[in-house]
């Protein structure tokens, strides 16, 4: 990674642009504060990693590999926020970077629109960024937040581990650390690093399946008793919130990670619009004012 | 060798050993018919499994690839056989919904007027930057998917 750089092509994927826009407002507002510039590309769906990738192998890489070239065109690494579309063009991009005879035969594909994919840059999951930006996380912070939250880290982020080469996958600690500097406290929860249930077309294709995976996760999660839920992938957000109303058994508030960090470099909970979530964020939001005002005293 | 062996042996099936830890750790499989262990057996002995809705029931989540003792590649052996039976018009037809907006929009989840409205309400541009909005970027993306012939292979095995 070059944080030196501190520029990114920001890749905020299908879900936090066309429906939790929350979540890419609270991504733009954060790094924004960080001193970090984020541009934007004409980019399409990663594509999904489980579902697209299921219909066609050729597709998903042909695709993957043309929104990597409009980044690499500018020089930049491609920043995401969900873990689907980290998984997705982590993984296209290995492949075109490690297997140049695919690169070529895709790169004929390309042509025909008049691009090309050199293999040049890298895709970044924004944890890891942040896990590097510790001295400035604190710099920006303006109130401990003093949350308890339930860490869902979500299955592409850590697996497969060749992603992560220095993390333990089955221990990792880089969402706590951030969590630590604005003044949450994560809970323990069994079964801590399982999946939602909604990856691998899953959610669509099979929603009951999706549902009863959620249901024992969220079980699980309530034993910690969290103020919210925390992500770091809109996907996992989405099964969160949606499938809490499906199930109606749980009102557990659902924040994605640049959310939190929103909240604790003082942004109104309103201008980051977590009020859009499905679940109510009202808790949250009381909260939050009220440690504000006691600050003020 | 069929298709069905060759999609396994590249994802090295045939170091499985049937230990079982992958059907273990199967978040899916606690609460379907997903069995992983048996399928790789089944596609190692290549018989034609392209039919079993349970491999449309994978979350892809990778703990059975992570925590398997001999490096079976289960997700991509899973991923490999769904592509055959993708082309045999096995598949959950409620996915064409997807497929379809990835071709007319370039996403696969469109943006709806009621998130548009939000967008521009909380200071976002009303419409994102990307190739929905751009209709000359959106045709060459449409051309790449014509040429990898991924509309008409969808549709063609649906009917």
């Amino acid at each position: 990674m070059n944080a030196k750089k501190m520029e990114f092509s920001l890749f905020p994927g299908c879900i936090a642009k066309n429906m939790y826009a929350s979540i890419e407002k609270s991504t733009r507002f954060v790094f924004d504060r960080l001193g970090i510039q984020l541009r934007d590309h004409r980019y399409t769906c990663c594509p999904a990693p489980g579902v697209f990738r299921g219909y066609d192998i050729d597709t998903w890489l042909t695709l993957g590999a043309r929104n990597l070239a409009e980044a690499e065109r500018d020089h930049l690494d491609v920043l995401t926020i969900c873990n689907g579309c980290y998984g997705s063009l982590f993984g296209s991009n290995h492949v075109l970077q490690e297997d140049p005879e695919k690169r070529e035969e895709i790169n004929k594909i390309l042509a025909q629109t008049g691009k090309q994919y050199n293999g040049t840059i890298q895709v970044l999951h924004f944890a890891d960024v942040l896990s590097q930006l510790h001295d400035k996380i604190l710099e920006q912070k303006v109130v401990d937040l003093e949350l308890q939250l339930a860490v869902h880290y979500g299955c592409h982020y850590l697996r497969p581990s060749h992603h992560h080469e220095s993390m333990n996958v089955e221990s990792p600690h880089v969402v706590e650390d951030i969590l630590n500097l604005v003044g949450c406290e994560p809970v323990d929860f069994k079964n801590k690093l399982s999946c939602c249930g909604a990856g691998g077309g899953v959610w669509s294709g099979d929603e009951n399946v999706a549902l009863d995976v959620l249901e024992e996760k969220l079980a699980f999660m309530l034993e910690g008793e969290p103020d919210a839920i925390l992500n770091i992938c809109p996907f996992c957000h989405l099964q969160f919130d949606q499938g809490q109303k499906k199930l109606q058994k749980f009102q557990i508030p659902v924040l994605h990670l640049n959310q939190v960090l929103g909240l604790a470099f003082g942004e109104r909970p309103k201008k980051l619009a977590i009020h859009t979530h499905l679940v109510s964020t009202r808790e949250i939001e009381r909260k939050v004012k009220k440690l504000k005002k006691k600050k003020k005293k | 060798m069929n298709q069905i062996e060759k999609a396994a042996r590249d994802s090295d099936v045939d170091k499985c050993v049937q230990c079982g830890k992958c059907t273990a750790g199967c978040p899916s499989g606690r609460q379907s018919r997903l069995r992983t262990r048996a399928l790789v057996q089944m596609a190692y002995q290549g018989q034609d499994i392209t039919d079993m809705k349970e491999l449309w029931s994978c979350t892809t989540c990778y703990n059975c690839a992570e925590r398997c003792p001999k490096g079976v590649n289960t997700v991509d052996a899973i991923i490999k056989l769904r592509n055959l039976a993708v082309r045999r018009g096995n598949f959950p037809k409620v996915h064409l919904n997807a497929i379809e907006n990835l071709y007319n929009t370039g996403n696969g989840f469109p943006l709806s007027p009621e998130v548009a409205k939000i967008r521009s309400i909380i200071g976002l541009a009303k419409e994102p930057y990307d190739v929905s909005t751009d209709p000359e970027e959106l045709s060459k993306v449409q051309k790449l998917m014509d040429i990898t012939g991924f509309l008409d292979m969808v549709r063609g095995a649906e009917q």
